[in-house]
This record gives C-alpha cells, structure tokens and sequence, in this order.
C-alpha cells in the first residue's frame, strides 16, 4: 500500500501540473460567473439609452404611452433599490444561528422587508410606490437600516428615451411618406442630435390619425393586415421587443379603458375585476403535513441534481482521458518495465487509480467551492434563487450522493480505460477505443434533461439498472425519493460491477502492460483472463 | 566464495509454440560484474525479466539474493531495462528521486542522492531540467542513475551501452566499476564484446533460448585454439608442416585495412603447441618476418565462433 501512495502522489503531482488540469480547473467558474454577471452587467451598464421618436397623428395615445414608459421605468428603480438595499444592509441582529428552515426562509433583513411592500410588479405596487414620493421617500425611510459605508444610490439610467422628430420632417405627414423619410435615420445612416450631442435613432414609432376606426375585434374575424392602418413601429432591432411591447400594450389599455366607457362600463370596476382571483397552490405529497406547499426550494430540487449528472460526467469524463494518457505514457516509454522491478502491477493500478482520483476530486472540489462562492456574491433579489440554492444543498443528500456516485462511477469507468489503455502503444491506438466509451458515455447526457420530468418513471428505472449507467441516471433521480428498491438494488448492482471490473481489468492490465504490437484479438483476451 | 547473488535452474518461457529460454542454469556471485551476452533475439532481456520476476518463468525456479521471489527484495535491486524511457514532463532529479522513494528510500534522501549523483556522473547543470529537454544520451544517463540511486545489492542492466557515444559509454563503464568497487554484483547484457571484455569477471553466452557458455573470460578464449599472426612478403609455405600448425590463412582482421600484398598472415595453433617454434622454423628457412604477433583470442572471436551458425540465421518470430 506504501508503493500504491508513492505513486498516487507522483501521479497527482504530475497531472496538477498539468496546464489541461488548469483550464479545466479554471473554466467552469469562468463560464458560470458569465452566466450570473454578464446578463445583469449588460442590462444595467452595457445597454446605452435608447432614443426613439414618436408621432401620434390621433393626438390620443401619447401621453398614456409616456406614462407607461415611465412607470416600466419606475419598476426598474423599485428593482435597483431592492437589490441595493439587501446588498448594504445592516445584518439584523439573531440571525444566521441555526439552519433556517427552507421553507418558510424569512426575508434576509428588514430593508427587504420594508421593500416588499412594493416588490410585486403589479400596478398597485407601483402606484404605491409612487404615492411614498418614488425613490428618494423610500431612500429616507430606507436610511436607517443600511449600513454606515453605503454608498449612495445610483438610479438606474433610463432605457428609452424619447426625442422630438428631426427637424426637416413634418410629423403631419402622410405616414407612408414619414416612414420612408426616417429610415436613413434609424439605419444610422443619418443622426439626430436631440441635445448636441449625435445619436442614432433606435426606433419610431408612428400612429395614425384613424387609428381608432381600424380596432381589431374579435367578432369580425381576422381581418387584413394593413401596416398603414395600424400603429407602425419601426426598428433594425429585432430581438429587443421591449419598447415595442409596452407600447403596445399601452395603446390597448388606453382603447379597451374606452371601450368599456363606451359600453357604459365603469372602467375602475374593470381594472378591480381584473385583478381578483382564486387563490392557488401547487402541493407536493411526499411533504410534511402542513408544509406541502411547493416552494422555490421544491423545484431546485427537481432540477439542481442534473447539473450534477452534468458535473459528474464531464469530471469522469475529463479525468478518465487522464488516466489513459497517463497509461500509455508509461507503456509506450517503457517506463512500466522499471516501475514493475519496483512496485506489483496491482500496486501501480491502485496509485494510479487514487492520483487520479485525487485530482478529479480536486477539481470537482474548486468547481464545487466556485459555484457556492459565485452564488453568495451574486445574492441579490434577482439571485434568491442562489440563497435557496445553497439551502438546498446543505439541506438535501446532494453532495453526499454525488460524493458516492462519483467515487464508485469513477472507479467503474477508470477501471475499464486502464485496461484499454494497457493494451495500446499508443494514444491514437486508444483514442479509437475510446470512441467507444465515448458513445456509451453520451447516453446519460441525453437523458439527463428527461429524467427530472419523471424521475421515477420506466426510462430511469430502466437505465439505473444497468451499472454503466446507474451513477448518472440515480445522481439524477437523488432528489426524487426513489423507491428503496431501486436506490438500495443499484447500489449493489454497481458495487459488484464495479469490483467485476477492477478485478477483470487488473488481470488485463497484468498482461497487457508488458505487451507489444497489435492490440491482442478477444480470444487472447478471454485466455489472458483464465490465466 | 560468498553465497550467489542469483541462482536459475532450469528456467524454461515459453509463449505460445515459441521457446524464448530453454532450460537454463547459471549462477552469478554475489559481487562479480557478469557480461550476459547473446545475439539479437537471443532470450537475454526474457530472462532478466523473469529475474526480476516482471514475468513468470514456465517452468524452472530462481533465487534472488537468496530469496525464491525478487519482489520480496525488490528494494536491494536495481534494473535497466533495455528499453528506455522517462516520464517526459519531470525534471531529471524528481524522476531519481521517484525511482529511489519506490525503492524505499525517505523522501529527503531520495532528492538530495539524486542531486549527488547528478553531480558526480557530469550532469548537474541538468538536475531541473525536464527529461524531454535533455538529449537521448543524458536520458539514459539518468535514468541509469534511477536504477542504482538506492545502492542496490543487485543491478541488472540491459544494454546499457546502446545509443550512447564513446564518451558517455566509458562514463557508464565507470559507473559500473564504481558499484562493483563497493561491492555490488552486477550483471549487464550486451552485444558490444569490447564491454564486456573490459568489464567483466565472467561471462555467459546464450542464443536461441540455450546457454552456450558460462565461465570466466580465460576459461573462454581457451574455447578458441591459440593464435599467433605474423607478416611476410616471402613464401610462408614451409611453416605448414611444423607440429602443432592446425592452419594458416589469410588474416584479415588486420586492421591496417585492404592487404594489397597478402602479407598479413593468421596461423592457428594446437592447445599444446609452442609459439617459439614458428619463428625457430622462420629463421631456419630464411623467411623474414614484418612482424610477429602472439595473440589471444578476442571475446568477438569467441562470439562469433560460438553463436556464428546461429546468428546469421534469419529473423526470429
């Protein structure tokens, strides 16, 4: 066991010195931390304010368009302030002592509190909101409860913004003719300069004069489109529908308000109408009496043991290309030759197989760490989801499933790549081989995304029974409460299959080894395993 | 003389239909250098595989510094396989130090010997550069050195010398005499005879799988019937019929190159035939000798005479 550890520490040291190990190492928290600050960096810093001219030829529409803006504008600041109050709050004083209880996990501090008065994005929120006087009322208010360092609150900058129509054009216009006038101006090919300075024009949005007379109604049937009937709204932008979208429901509130007016509706009663409803809950069994109630937690359950398959699969993956690069270096250098006057082949198998574990478990381990690092950074209303995230990991059997479907999938798969990797000279011999662990490899990939829908279902019974695959199709089903049967059978299915393989694969890798020349055909293989 | 550092007995491998060693018996003792010699394919490098017990003899059994099995004093040997590589990415000390923890030695040691002999064998420049930066000489230098870092009882090498160039072949010799001055046994194969003549105590011969001799270097050149070469212009016909005379022919391991004169002459001698009486019988019949040379014969005569009809048969499977 001595000469096993001896050469499990070379090869950890050596593979960790590796620049692969580094990347690889590196990679995961890079494209995470993309995934979690580039969408919100853009959206406040990189997205400049964009400049779109309007022309309400019907005189109708304008202001409640400016004012639905505003308030989408509004929403945005209630969001900044949210996010800017959790991130500087004081800590409340008694918490953090003792796991919260997931399900009923209190707000973090009473700045947020005091900020869910207004959090919902419904119209009364947003009322109320301007009602306490915006931004800077709730900020006196917010003041107490914010640390003595915070820094002052930067509202966010708006995202459209409206400018006046370029001077040589006349906004009574036919609309046909407008439209036409403003393309070079919306290509970019012309600016305007609404305050001196030159910017181009991101979108125009045009309404006619008998805008009223072309409302679309249900009763009618689909009637023609004729895009000088309707509102026009003119953009090269195609995939940020935003403007668009508030505009237009804008106008549609504004004709359905007139249309209850007109057929003796009290339009207020409407909007109250509109906004009763039954109360609804999704309920989950498997819980506690009077906690049933599904949570956010609930459906990160569901979900986050995929992205450990994901992890799983690429780590065996990854460190299984390792072990076999690693394999033939030593064949192919004739190395092996002076490391058997040294150490028994079954040795060397073992300290192989543990070094290599050891710097995948490293691996996994930064991965791991990176990504429970990256969420707590990132906590903020928009990550709550990476609070109850972590919740749910030290709550739930995750990490110690993973832990145990890694080990034993590790061992399973290592096992059977020594042994190929002792039969070939070279890596390109065995990247063959490879191909076709690679295919085998793919299966739980595909699947990984299924399985959660049903985790319990004959697709992932059926898979987790066979020991290739039982690592990645139980880490998936982990959270579902599989049936005993299942959970505890796969275990021990896997277990012999895993000691079967080892076993087969040292009496090959004995063999193998020393060989030179051809891979050997199957019948020598079968005799070398009678030897 | 002490116990035998290694004793085979009739080992026999066999693979398949194929006879790689067939019965042989030798014994090395224990601090003697042993030149194993053999023609290509001969079954040397089989045998000290099964020596050092990386493969299983078929039939047969040995004994390793007295123990049946060398994995039970892996630690007190040192191997050279014929083969050489090192692992590419490590530095030249680290790969030693390696070898020499798998051989037991701490972790403290193991580096600071290494960087010892790094130094002492001309390669201290080199001790942190990586194996694959280093030429094929210095790769085997080193990893030479990885064989014998733990003082081993028993060093085997597998030619040891192939590859290398005058220079580093003579530092390799040194490196052997040096282990066999403190007492080490050592037992190299090789094909190069000039080695094995400068190095060894005893030799044993072996192609196709059989021994063909075993002994020390005299026992061998008496193998061979004496020799004496001598250089005339005159005719030598008369030396012909003097007692003892087995041959004369033309010499040509001259080393002067073409003999344009055929003057260079090799006569063969009975075991028991005096030398003397050639140049007594030379003056006697007026024949004026160049030059006269009483030779013994070198191991690459032995060779060739012993495995000749052997060696030049066609490649082995």
């Amino acid at each position: 066991m001595k000469y096993a550890l001896l050469v499990a520490i070379r090869e950890y040291a050596e593979n960790i010195k590796t620049k692969g190990f580094w990347i690889g190492l590196m990679l995961f928290p890079l494209i995470l931390s993309g995934m979690i600050f580039i969408p919100a960096m853009l959206q406040q810093k990189a997205t400049p304010t964009r400049h779109f001219t309007l022309v309400d030829q019907s005189a109708q529409f304008e202001d409640v368009i400016l004012s639905a803006l505003e308030r989408s504008h509004q929403r945005r600041v209630l969001q900044a302030l949210q996010q800017y109050a959790m991130t500087h709050a004081r800590q409340a004083p008694g918490e953090g002592a003792g796991a919260p209880d997931l399900e009923q996990l209190p707000p973090p501090d009473r700045a947020a509190e005091l900020l869910d008065e207004f959090a919902e994005s419904n119209p009364e929120a947003l009322e109320a909101f301007a009602r306490e006087g915006g931004a800077q009322q709730v900020l006196e208010r917010l003041r107490p409860l914010l640390r003595d360092d915070t820094p002052p609150f930067e509202e966010p900058r708006r995202r459209y913004e409206r400018v006046p129509l370029p001077e040589e054009l006349n906004p009574g216009a036919d609309l046909a003719v407008l439209g036409q006038e403003l393309k070079p101006f919306l290509r970019g090919d012309r600016k305007i300069r609404p305050d001196g300075d030159s910017v181009t024009l991101y979108a125009a949005v045009l309404i006619p004069a008998d805008l009223t007379n072309h409302i679309v109604r249900p009763t009618r049937g689909m009637p023609e489109l004729q895009p000088d009937q309707g509102v026009q709204y003119w953009s090269v932008n195609l995939a940020d529908l935003d403007l668009r979208n508030d505009v237009e429901r804008a106008i549609n509130e504004e004709i359905r308000r007139r249309e209850y007016a007109g057929r003796g509706l009290d339009p207020d009663s409407i909007r109250e109408i509109e906004r009763t409803r039954a109360p609804f809950a999704s309920l989950n069994p498997r819980k506690e009496e009077g906690k049933e109630q599904v949570s956010m937690a609930d459906y990160i359950r569901q979900w986050a043991p995929s992205g450990f398959v994901y992890l799983l699969w690429v780590a065996i993956f990854t460190i299984s290309q390792m072990l076999l690069s690693s394999t033939i270096e030593e064949k192919s250098n004739r190395i092996i030759e002076v490391l058997l006057s040294s150490v028994t082949p079954g040795e060397l198998m073992t300290g192989k197989l543990i070094g290599i574990a050891g710097v995948g478990l490293t691996m996994i381990g930064a991965w791991i760490g990176a990504l429970i690092g990256l969420l707590a950074l990132a906590a903020g209303p928009e990550t709550e989801f990476a609070m109850r995230f972590i919740e749910v990991l030290k709550t739930s059997n995750l990490l110690p499933a993973f832990a145990f479907y890694f080990l034993f999938g590790y061992l399973m798969y290592a096992a059977l790549i020594m042994a190929l990797g002792s039969l070939c000279n070279t890596l390109k011999e065995a990247q063959n081989f490879m191909g076709v662990v690679t295919i085998i490899l793919i299966v739980p990939l595909f699947t990984m995304a299924f399985i959660p829908r049903d985790p319990n279902g004959t697709l992932a019974t059926v898979l987790s029974w066979i020991p290739l695959y039982t690592p990645f199709v139980m880490m998936n089903r982990a959270t579902a409460s599989p049936p005993l049967f299942d959970l505890v059978g796969t275990m021990i299915l896997m277990l012999a299959s895993t000691g079967l393989s080892l076993w087969l694969s040292a009496k090959i890798f004995r063999i193998g080894i020393l060989r030179t020349g051809q891979p050997p055909k199957l019948l020598e293989l079968l005799r070398w395993l009678r030897a | 003389m002490n116990a035998p550092a290694l004793e085979l007995d009739h080992v026999t491998k066999r693979y398949g239909d194929f006879l790689a060693v067939d019965d042989v018996s030798f014994s090395v003792p224990a601090g003697s250098i042993h030149g194993f010699l053999g023609p290509n394919g001969a079954g040397k490098t089989t045998t000290l595989r099964m020596i050092l017990e990386i493969i299983k003899p078929t039939h047969g059994s040995l004994r390793v510094l007295g123990h049946a099995s060398a994995l039970e004093v892996r630690d007190r040997i040192g191997y050279l396989p014929e083969e050489k590589g090192l692992y590419k990415k490590m530095k030249a000390w680290a790969i030693i130090a390696y070898f020499a923890t798998l051989k037991g030695m701490s972790r403290r040691d193991a580096r600071q010997r290494a960087l010892q002999l790094l130094d002492r064998y001309g390669l201290g420049a080199f001790a942190d550069a990586r194996t694959d930066a280093l030429s094929k000489g210095m790769g085997q230098k080193v990893q030479m050195l990885a064989s014998i870092v733990h003082e081993p009882e028993l060093v085997i090498l597998d030619e040891p010398f192939s590859g290398l160039d005058p220079v580093n072949q003579q530092v390799m010799e040194e490196i052997i005499r040096d282990l066999a001055a403190r007492g080490h046994t050592v037992l190299f194969s090789t094909h190069v005879m000039q080695h094995a003549e400068r190095l060894c105590n005893h030799i044993l011969l072996i192609a196709r799988g059989r021994k063909l001799f075993d002994g020390t270097l005299a026992e061998a050149r008496r193998t061979l019937p004496r020799r004496v070469r001598i250089e005339s212009t005159d005719s030598i016909d008369p030396l012909r019929h003097i007692d003892g005379v087995l041959r004369i022919a033309p010499d040509i391991s001259s080393s002067d190159g073409p003999d344009p004169d055929n003057s260079h002459w090799e006569i063969h001698l009975r075991e028991d035939a005096d030398p003397q009486a050639i140049l007594q019988a030379a003056f006697e019949h007026h024949i004026r000798l160049r030059s006269f040379e009483q030779a013994d014969p070198s191991l690459h005569d032995i060779f060739v005479h012993l495995v000749g009809p052997d060696a030049r048969e066609a490649g082995r499977p």
